[in-house]
């Protein structure tokens, strides 16, 4: 299932760059949400999308997966157009998406995961059960397999979640706030499914709330506030000018 | 005992039975994915729809035929499936306000042809305002027949594509994000729901359809966590409302079968919110009630030992 | 370069401009106002030559106030054929055709049970307003038992009681026009005499009937006066009135007698919908004997017009041709 330790040589070239992103523009009643986007993600990357509040992060995600309508752009993922490619990419939508009092279990929530190579009509069968129940293993939630979802916390939700998407055993992988109340020990246990993904050379795209936590836990950061600000290595990137910039008002610093 | 027999036995009773079985395990069933989708005001919509449909179809055919009324019905409910999910998408229309538009409108549009048809001097359109509450007596073989064939093929195509129907009702961006076509299994989903409408449509009428998709569903949804028990709980419920109803409208003169088949769901829908394993408000009252108990003897016995 | 990409909006716009086309352009298709005969519903013309405007809810009271009034009268019937009298509510138009009317006949005995609002309020006017069944003395009304003291409406089935409303009609258009009082007197006299032949061709072809066969079965009670006054028995599958839904035990009992007397044919009515009839006539036949659908008997409304059926007289001959010759 997963490669070798280094950055493989398949996202190497540019040309098929992970996410290659052009011109991206998506607007909400004539109201611009997201910018002409310029974006290129380098193979093997941990990278974390971060803006104030409205600043399209969201929908940068769902317009590079085409769930949004855009207006205009390209995006490209390992040079190819989405539809393409979708087996390779696995998606975690925000938590408040989802009406949690459906009438389904946490294994099958993770099964929905594989119904993409599954294909249509055919059914989950023991080896995607088995599968299933592994991805809930690598999330510490194997023993919740027959739970009714709406008996889990909002952490155990994210959890699920994930499960899922590993499930998809994806190249890439697009997270939408996966930390957003969550208790800490779940967050501990996220980022490091997260890191580990990137230690076995995929990529991970994740929309972040928290200024504090972001330079330690992600190795890419995308500015973002409608446009683009900056996006590059997070040394290099995660400055204070940059910040301000994208923040618009000062911001307090801890460092 | 003689109903049972007559159950089997006399043709006017087995087949209003039966006929009423098919609709309510149908809509029983199609009607649940409306439930957990939130569009329960969806079935109401489409069968109001449905009776400028059914006028259509006679004025332009001249026909009375049930399969010519039915396809009317069917033509129109579609269309304003297509119209309520066009308005959503495309305006700031919230979904409520649409489907509240679209019954309306054509419900509207429905009753002035009824009238200009009365106006017409034309002797045969008698009867058409007769779809507005159902004609249940009137139910033969078949009819049943054809209603059993549609409804049948409705459920095989919820069984063949059961797993993409239910990763649709529970989280539609994701199964967006798998390259699910979703804009059409949801098409075909309501279209699903249109079928159920028409068949029932003769039987229990416009103004009441809409209580037999719903309430199965949402009785079920009280007894069960799993999505396919609560189908097929929905679709027993809704099959025992119609036996039910047909067999107690037997009972005495003047009964109309219609509102029968209503009574009895809604009595399984009020014993459900209150007796239903997995959410029962008794039981929740019950188990609330425990738990005061528990915590007035926890905190008396702390208060005994606190110095 | 930025390419802008096009929205789906035009599509939803066509959709709804072909529905505001079709909203618009199917009651016309209908036959909706642009081209009423003369004589038909919403024709609201001020007739020239001092005609006397008369308004009428059934075609069977127009029939009396063209055979009376002839030139003298200019008459318009809200229901016309193939309409439910006890289901029909009167339009806008309707209104204006009322109150644009110097007089007013309905049956009354609540047949037109959904205007009687309508007719007091007409009457509160002033205007006048006559429920031609009143004429009918109450002690030879039936009271059908489930009707909790309410009298059958349906009096023009037996022809001798349909002799009063000429009567109340010929009255009332002499008070109203004195002028033509004798006009109108004799037409009355004329009609009378035809409804004694009528009547006394109905008695002769129903006593021509074996008395097993005697038996009557229809969409809904409106034949009882029929029954009554030509010796034939008569059982209807929904009650009095058509509002009441036909109900699943109502078939079933129906059936059971059909099958059990051998009764011979049964029939639709043309301002009643068949399915019922129809779903009694499979019970009938699943019980071992094939009872026919005798044919289409004229119950609350005529046949069209301009068809014989389209008269009183024609659509009462039509009725009593068509039930004896299936019953014999």
């Amino acid at each position: 299932m997963t490669n070798g330790g280094t950055a493989t040589a398949a996202g190497a070239t540019a040309a098929a760059a992970p996410v290659s992103v052009r011109d991206l523009t998506v607007a909400y009643d004539e109201k611009p949400v997201l910018w002409d986007a310029d974006l290129d993600i380098p193979a093997g990357s941990l990278a974390a999308i971060i803006g104030p509040n409205g600043a399209g992060k969201s929908t940068l995600i769902k317009a590079i997966l085409g769930l949004v309508p855009a207006a205009a752009g390209t995006v490209r993922l390992f040079g190819e157009p989405y539809e393409r490619v979708r087996k390779s990419v696995g998606y975690v939508p925000q938590r408040g998406s989802v009406d949690w009092d459906f009438p389904t279990s946490v294994l099958d929530v993770v099964m929905m995961g594989m119904y993409g190579r599954l294909g249509w009509v055919r059914r989950p069968g023991k080896s995607e059960r088995e599968r299933a129940r592994e991805c809930l293993r690598e999330v510490g939630m194997e023993n919740f397999a027959a739970r009714q979802i709406s008996q889990l916390s909002g952490g155990q939700q994210q959890r699920v979640f994930l499960a899922r998407a590993l499930a998809q055993e994806a190249r890439m992988y697009f997270m939408d706030e996966p930390f957003a109340g969550v208790d800490a020990t779940t967050e501990r246990a996220i980022i490091g499914i997260l890191q580990r993904l990137r230690d076995d050379g995929k990529t991970v795209l994740v929309v972040h709330h928290d200024l504090q936590t972001a330079p330690e836990y992600f190795d890419w950061v995308v500015l973002l506030n409608v446009r683009i600000m900056a996006s590059g290595p997070m040394e290099a990137t995660f400055t204070p000018d940059n910040l301000q910039r994208t923040y618009g008002g000062k911001i307090a610093f801890l460092k | 005992m003689n109903v049972l027999r007559d159950l089997f036995l006399d043709y006017t009773l087995r087949n209003i039975a039966l006929g009423a079985a098919v609709l309510g395990l149908v809509s029983g069933v199609l009607g649940s994915f409306a439930v957990l989708r939130r569009q329960g005001l969806m079935g109401d919509a489409l069968s109001h729809a449905a009776l400028p449909g059914i006028c259509l179809a006679y004025l332009l055919t001249g026909s009375k035929a049930p399969l010519v009324l039915m396809l009317g019905a069917a033509a129109a409910g579609w269309l304003g499936m297509v119209l309520i999910l066009r308005i959503v998408r495309h305006t700031r229309i919230d979904p409520n306000s649409a489907l509240g538009i679209v019954l309306t409108v054509f419900f509207g549009f429905g009753v002035v042809l009824l009238t200009v048809l009365q106006k017409r001097n034309d002797a045969g359109q008698a009867g058409l305002d007769k779809f507005l509450f159902g004609q249940a007596a009137a139910m033969t073989q078949e009819q049943v027949a054809t209603m059993a064939v549609l409804g049948g093929a409705a459920l095989l195509v919820v069984a063949l594509l059961y797993k993409e129907f239910k990763l649709l009702a529970f989280d539609p961006e994701f199964a967006r994000s798998l390259a699910l076509p979703t804009r059409s299994l949801d098409l075909l989903l309501t279209s699903l729901l249109v079928v159920a409408v028409v068949i029932g449509l003769n039987t229990v009428g416009v103004v009441l359809m809409s209580a037999m998709l719903v309430a199965p569903g949402a009785a079920a949804r009280q007894w069960t966590d799993s999505l396919s028990k609560m189908l097929a709980l929905a679709g027993a419920f809704g099959a025992a409302s119609g036996i039910a109803g047909a067999v107690l409208s037997v009972t005495a003169e003047r009964i109309p079968t219609g509102p029968v088949i209503i009574l009895c769901v809604t009595l399984i829908v009020i014993v459900s919110l209150l007796f239903g394993s997995a959410r029962g408000l008794v039981w929740e009252w019950l188990r609330q009630a425990r738990h005061r108990r528990e915590m007035r003897a926890a905190m008396a016995a702390e208060g005994g030992t606190t110095p | 370069m930025m390419t802008i990409r096009r929205s789906a909006l035009p599509r939803l716009l066509i959709l709804l401009l072909i529905l505001l086309l079709t909203l618009l352009l199917a009651p016309l298709l209908a036959g909706c106002p642009a081209g009423t005969p003369p004589d038909g519903p919403g024709s609201t013309a001020r007739a020239g030559g001092g005609k006397v405007r008369v308004a009428t809810t059934t075609g069977m009271i127009a029939d009396i106030v063209r055979n009376v009034g002839g030139d003298r009268v200019d008459v318009t019937a809200l229901m016309g054929p193939g309409t439910d009298p006890h289901y029909y509510k009167a339009t806008a138009g309707d209104i204006q055709t009322l109150t644009g009317a110097d007089v007013i006949f309905y049956n009354g005995l609540e047949l037109e049970g959904r205007m009687t609002e309508t007719f007091e309020k007409l009457a509160a006017t002033g205007r006048k307003t006559v429920a031609v069944a009143g004429g009918v003395p109450t002690e030879k009304l039936r009271q059908p038992r489930e009707f909790q003291g309410r009298y059958d409406p349906h009096v023009w089935f037996d022809a001798k009681l349909w002799q009063h409303p000429v009567r109340a009609v010929a009255k009332t258009l002499s008070e109203m026009d004195p002028a033509s009082a004798t006009l109108y007197e004799r037409n009355a006299a004329e009609y009378l005499a035809e409804l004694e032949k009528l009547d006394a061709y109905a008695r002769t072809q129903i006593a021509k009937l074996p008395e097993a066969q005697r038996i009557l079965i229809t969409a809904h009670d409106a034949f009882g006066y029929f029954g009554r006054a030509y010796g034939i028995e008569v059982r209807g599958l929904q009650g009095t009135s058509t509002t009441a839904e036909a109900g699943a035990r109502d078939v079933q009992d129906l059936a059971k007698l059909i099958a059990g007397r051998k009764v011979k044919a049964i029939f639709v009515e043309s301002s009643v919908p068949p399915g019922t009839i129809e779903a009694v006539q499979k019970a009938v036949q699943a019980r071992g004997w094939d009872v026919k659908i005798g044919g289409q008997l004229f119950s609350d409304a005529m046949g069209a017009a301009g068809t014989p059926e389209g008269t009183y007289v024609g659509m009462f001959r039509h009725n009593v041709d068509t039930i004896v010759g299936a019953l014999k």
